[in-house]
């Protein structure tokens, strides 16, 4: 990829989890770029890392108990064990991040204006009343109704709609270049999920911001995202344009989640599900982590692969050239 | 309904808030019936009073008006003894399978105690049905002296169900099972249900935010907004021709994976967000909301009409609303 083109570029990037003398090894060799303006999606199910990835780019991981490995470059600083004086103008000006449940990332004790308002003293230099002039343009941004009355309110004056607004409002208040996107329509009804999505692609698009959207929705990441991640117990194993990823998985575990959601089964029919449960960290197999429940295993997946560049796809399987597995779409949909 | 296993008829439930000044009505006029064998599936958003209507429905919630049937007994005219006999074959599973179980008690304790609390049978006796019902779940024996603890999100959710089974209940509301879990393992215990439906000649009602879910379980849907009901019919009708414009919003924010040259290219975005249930909006609940809110649904409450033989509808226009309201963004266009 063109280095002019790279917004961040994350290489052999790993979280080790310290307690004592155990240690844990919870993702590794996490490897992933990002231009301009781009959306990626992280999907992947509980455990699978894709959390952790997201705040060891702002070094929001507790530094006594984690070890983190590899690189991420962001406009020629790597945020790997970036120092905290420089971090900080990282935070809330380039990157900024929000999370599934507005209410714990919110202060409780601070109207919504304060938060805005903090954001925005910290990076530039602005008078009370030119801070609060633009809180409230960034709240009517947003589309908060009445923006002046919620500049002055605490969050538990506010539904979890307006709140998760309002996150997005201070998240994005500096327009960052990056804004990484924790699970944020999760804790949302399905109609405010929507109300929420449409805002965060045109703030994307007014602003150029690029997404890195974490979620465990397919369905979110499919509306979102112009390129998903796949992740299984703490790797990358396929990395693809979400479009084509979804008609032609490329990684037998990409094909699972998809083949397991229920509007591909007809009405009672049993659900295709994958048998068996992700591997312990404490004990990952040397070899594919998924093998144990792959319906495609051969002996060569007792070793160690990369991820490995095909037809666009990136994807950590043996046999990805010779497999042909199903994605999201019904026979229907398919053959049409 | 003749040999209807639950009768609701216009069910009301109300509760003060907290300083007593006001009234909460979370269920407000609902009548249906289930019938034996099926699984008749709620969905609604937060706040909709799907989780009060399925507590009352296993008497966890006594009516402040209407009334709920058991085949043809109001259990609230029983005696106390002969309504706690009464309401054990009718069981209730929640969404949070950590919170249902006890952590100090061991799995086969867990399953065991509703038969202790019921009586009958020697130890020996209900240990072997509670054996019985871990195996009929998918454990193995192996789990019965195990703690929550060592059990994942499903494994648990699987221990509550085994737990309802071994009072042989006839019916058993299922209050978001799925939504804490996993899609992987989502599927997994989907099958489950469907399995038990069969073996046991189960009735569910199955009650969820998911689209995707309810409408690959039910065999009908009602959907519930703001304490009543806005529509009833098959799944297939409700999913294919729905004619309630809450219905019609809900159907299209459903985040679909599919590429986007195949998803439908538009999106229904109701504005703001769920009324308050102290004080619902006048005539139709949903007209706050309603991309087609004329006059007269403001000043006359629609009434709950039968639309065509089983399908029932609460909209002064239903029929006539097409799911192309003038207000709609085109979704693509937007992000473009």
């Amino acid at each position: 990829m063109n280095p002019d083109e790279t917004l961040l570029a994350v290489d052999g990037l790993g979280i080790t989890f310290v307690n004592g003398n155990t240690r844990v090894e919870a993702t590794s060799d996490i490897g992933f770029a990002i231009a301009p303006g781009e959306r990626v999606g992280i999907v992947g199910e509980s455990g699978c890392g894709k959390t952790i990835t997201g705040l060891s780019l702002l070094g929001l991981l507790p530094p006594a108990t984690t070890i983190v490995a590899g690189t991420a470059m962001f406009e020629g600083e790597n945020l790997i064990g970036l120092p905290m004086s420089r971090m900080r103008h990282v935070r809330g000006r380039k990157i900024s991040m929000i999370f599934q449940e507005p209410m714990s990332a919110l202060d409780p004790v601070f109207t919504i204006g304060q938060q805005i308002g903090e954001t925005i003293r910290t990076h530039f230099s602005a008078t009370k009343a030119e801070a609060r002039e633009r809180a409230v343009a960034a709240l009517e941004s947003v589309g908060i109704p009445s923006p002046e009355r919620v500049h002055d309110s605490y969050p538990h004056q506010l539904s979890g709609g307006m709140r998760q607004r309002a996150m997005i409002a201070i998240a994005l208040v500096c327009e960052p270049r990056l804004l990484i996107a924790d699970e944020p329509t999760t804790a949302l009804d399905v109609t405010i999920q929507a109300q929420i999505i449409d805002l965060l692609l045109a703030q994307s698009a007014r602003s150029g911001t690029a997404l890195l959207f974490i979620t465990h929705d397919l369905g979110v990441v499919a509306e979102t995202c112009t390129r998903m991640l796949t992740m299984y117990a703490g790797e990358i194993v396929e990395d693809a344009p979400v479009d084509s990823a979804l008609v032609r998985p490329r990684h037998p575990y990409t094909s699972g989640l998809l083949r397991s959601l229920p509007r591909l089964s007809a009405r009672g029919a049993v659900l295709p599900s994958i048998a068996g449960r992700v591997p312990d960290l404490r004990d990952m197999p040397r070899g594919c982590r998924f093998a144990e429940r792959c319906g495609h295993r051969r002996a060569e997946c007792a070793q160690a692969q990369v991820l490995e560049e095909a037809d666009g796809h990136r994807v950590r399987c043996w046999r990805q050239s010779e497999l042909v597995l199903p994605g999201a779409l019904t026979e229907r949909e398919a053959a049409a | 309904m003749s040999g209807a296993i639950v009768t609701v008829e216009d069910l009301r439930i109300h509760f003060p808030t907290q300083d007593r000044r006001e009234t909460v009505k979370a269920v407000d006029g609902i009548s249906f019936s289930v019938q034996p064998g099926e699984t008749f599936g709620v969905i609604g958003e937060s706040g909709s009073g799907k989780s009060t209507l399925g507590r009352a429905v296993v008497c966890l919630l006594k009516p402040t008006g209407g009334r709920v049937l058991h085949g043809d007994i109001d259990p609230y005219a029983l005696p106390a003894a002969a309504l706690r006999q009464r309401r054990r074959a009718f069981q209730i599973i929640f969404q949070d399978p950590n919170a249902s179980l006890n952590p100090r008690m061991s799995m086969l304790d867990s399953i065991r105690e509703p038969l202790d609390i019921a009586g009958g049978g020697s130890r020996a006796e209900r240990d072997a049905i509670a054996l019985e019902m871990l195996e009929r779940v998918g454990l193995s024996a192996d789990f019965a002296g195990r703690y929550p603890h060592e059990l994942s999100g499903g494994q648990k959710q699987r221990i509550n169900i085994a737990r309802v089974l071994t009072v042989r209940p006839r019916l058993i509301v299922c209050d978001e099972v799925v939504a804490a879990l996993d899609v992987s393992i989502r599927a997994d215990i989907l099958n489950l249900f469907a399995d038990l439906q069969r073996d046991f000649g189960l009735t569910y009602l199955f009650i969820t935010h998911d689209l995707g879910v309810v409408s690959h379980v039910s065999s009908r849907i009602a959907v519930m907004y703001l304490g009543r009901f806005m529509e009833l019919g098959t799944a297939e009708d409700l999913a294919e021709r729905p004619l309630h414009p809450y219905t019609q919003a809900l159907l299209s924010a459903e985040p679909i994976p599919l590429p986007a040259a195949m998803r439908r290219d538009r999106r229904i975005i109701l504005q703001g967000e769920i009324p308050s249930p102290t004080d619902p909006p006048s005539g139709c609940r949903f007209r706050t909301r309603c991309p087609y809110a004329q006059e007269i649904c403001a000043t006359s409450d629609p009434t709950w009409r039968e639309a065509a033989p089983g399908r029932f509808v609460a909209c002064h226009f239903a029929g006539d609303v097409t799911g192309h309201p003038v207000t709609n963004q085109p979704h693509k266009e937007a992000i473009a």
